[in-house]
């Protein structure tokens, strides 16, 4: 009984860590109106290179749209504010406080994953102020969002544990990631229409699974059972915090 | 039970030995120092008993609890003040404040309550609000101070909390390691200043190369160092047995000529001084420099050690 307690008493100091270490990232990383206005711009830049010379169908556009802005802002938050917390030394209060660096690492996502939500609302207002695309079901948006928003949040958090000070060190690998991801993922092309060899990598991204749901609320047609991309998601989510977790123990040596 | 119980802890980086075998305990209460020069293992020692690092070999524990399999439970025992005055510069005093108390699972009406006392303390209560940026090294040192306190520990690890530093912080930080002393909280702080160790420590351990040399209290380990103070002449001329003659001079266990100058030890370098300004008068030569030094960390390390360090050279306690 009083083991449990205990347990369940060390859960919430966690979760309270973890959102004193989130809040504290919105503050000092991107409640400023330069980044805040740069990240909105993301989106902007997407879809000039998705529209021009391309007129595609909005309800089609749209989706990929919030999918890939997603992609990049949930995952740009800690790439860039932990190797610089590890230079100004700032880290070591992080992975010396009495939690489990399961709460650092997820304060840290939570970050990225609050911004990125935000930044999400950009093409989610274009799509139904501009173009009048109607959201068809509400909940797989919802969801959506959400879980895209998170499982790319703990890859950026993921991808800073690599132990350098220079943001650019960890930036340059996660692109050699996030580019490829974009077009293996049925956002260009269909993934019924990728070649069956090729179509195996597919199912390695997350963002397959979070541009499929995301869909399902704009042409309610999807390539795979929501539920299928929920569980893919949550399982992606939980990979990435567990590796982050592990290495993150690893490299403080 | 003992606040800090330390044994055969060994940490190597690659082919380097850290730490080799350091064994030691702190009762509670105790204000203990480990002083040795830069590079010693002093900050690796200090990351291994806060979970940071995980010791090569070897166990530490911290009130009874392994700091390896009960990190958690452990930590809860102690504040950390690290060797860089880690702040958030964006933050103000009291947001960084704020800040760490969450991390330590401090309630809200404790954590303002001690965090109101806190910036009083270190001087710093007026400008709570304002960003940290524009702070001195000594103002932000204070802050690394106050938020290493606001949970209250029973066990606090100073990672050289003065080096460097204003003579006000200095002060001010020295009377709070007292005052937690008092309060009967058990410090443990690392520092390369042997005065410093003097002034504030029950017991001193001295470190080199990852070696614990001696463990014991400032008073009887500065019996050992008192042997190794110096004074430096140069005389012109220099008298043809200079050497040999000065060494007949009272109190003097050794002469070294360096260059133009002689290095004699001596315990007393006041009576040493007067012997040497009769042996010029009486050799009828100048003295052109007189200069005392006190003992050096290296010095004493060599004496209790007898391992020589990279050079021999007796410089100034800072
Ligand atoms: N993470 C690390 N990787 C490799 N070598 C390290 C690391 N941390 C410390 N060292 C080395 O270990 C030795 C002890 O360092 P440290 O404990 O920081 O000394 P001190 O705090 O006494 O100045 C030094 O030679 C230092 O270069
Ligand atoms: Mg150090």
């Amino acid at each position: 009984m009083t083991e449990q307690a205990e347990w369940v008493r060390q859960l919430r100091v966690e979760f309270v860590a973890a959102w004193a270490i989130a809040k504290k990232d919105m503050i000092i990383y991107y409640l400023k109106p330069n980044i805040i206005v740069s990240g909105m711009l993301f989106p902007l830049f997407m879809f000039l290179a998705f529209a021009v010379g391309r007129p595609g169908e909005p309800s089609i556009m749209i989706p990929g749209l919030i999918a890939i802005t997603i992609l990049f802002s949930a995952s740009s938050i800690e790439p860039v504010s932990i190797p610089i917390e590890r230079r100004m030394k700032t880290f070591d209060r992080l992975i010396s406080a009495p939690v489990s660096l399961h709460a650092v690492v997820l304060g840290e996502s939570l970050s990225g994953f609050l911004y990125s939500i935000a930044i999400a609302l950009v093409p989610f207002i274009a799509g139904i102020v501009i173009f009048a695309t109607p959201v068809v079901n509400p909940a797989p948006l919802i969801i959506g969002i959400l879980l895209t928003s998170f499982c790319f949040a703990t890859m950026g958090t993921l991808f800073a544990s690599y132990p350098t000070e220079s943001p650019g060190d960890i930036m340059s690998m996660l692109n050699v990631v996030r580019l490829p991801l974009i077009f293996i993922s049925g956002i260009f092309i269909p993934v019924e229409s990728i070649p069956a060899i090729a179509q195996f990598v597919v199912y390695f991204s997350p963002l397959t699974y979070g541009n499929d749901l995301i869909h399902a609320a704009y042409s309610g047609t999807t390539a795979f059972n929501p539920l299928v991309d929920i569980t893919m998601l949550i399982v992606f989510i939980l990979l990435f915090q567990c590796a982050a977790n592990r290495l993150y123990k690893q490299f403080n040596d | 039970m003992n606040a800090i119980e330390v044994s055969h802890l060994t940490k190597n980086f690659g082919q380097l030995v850290a730490l080799n075998d350091v064994n030691f305990s702190v009762a509670e209460g105790e204000t203990f120092g480990f002083l040795g020069p830069n590079g010693a293992g002093k900050t690796t020692t200090i990351r291994i008993l806060t979970g940071i690092t995980v010791p090569t070999s070897g166990d530490a524990t911290i009130f009874g609890r392994h700091i390896v399999t009960e990190t958690i439970s452990a930590r809860r025992q102690m504040g950390i003040v690290h060797e860089t005055s880690n702040i958030y510069t964006d933050l103000s005093s009291w947001q960084n404040l704020m800040f760490t108390a969450a991390l330590y699972n401090v309630s809200k009406a404790e954590r303002e309550k001690r965090g109101q006392e806190l910036l009083e303390l270190f001087g710093l209560w007026e400008r709570k609000n304002e960003k940290t940026n524009g702070f001195s090294k000594g103002m932000k040192r204070r802050l690394t101070l106050a938020m290493g306190l606001i949970n209250n520990p029973r066990l606090v690890f100073l990672d050289e909390p003065t080096s460097g530093l204003d003579v006000q912080s200095n002060l001010i930080i020295r009377d709070v390691i007292r005052d937690l002393n008092a309060q009967g909280v058990t410090v443990f702080l690392t520092t390369h200043n042997i005065e410093e160790a003097n002034l504030t420590c029950d017991r001193v351990a001295i470190i080199n190369r990852g070696r614990i040399a001696a463990i014991d209290s400032p008073e009887k380990l500065k019996k050992t160092i008192q042997s190794v103070q110096s004074v430096e002449v140069a005389l012109d001329p220099v008298p043809h047995r200079a050497e040999e003659e000065l060494r007949g001079i009272a109190t003097v266990s050794e002469v070294r000529k360096l260059g133009d100058k002689f290095q004699l030890f001596t315990e007393a370098p006041p009576a040493v001084i007067a012997g040497v300004m009769a042996y010029a008068e009486q050799q009828h030569t100048r003295v052109i420099s007189v200069n005392t030094f006190g003992p050096s960390l290296e010095d004493v390390f060599i004496r209790l050690t007898g391992i020589e360090t990279r050079h021999h050279g007796v410089k100034t306690v800072d």
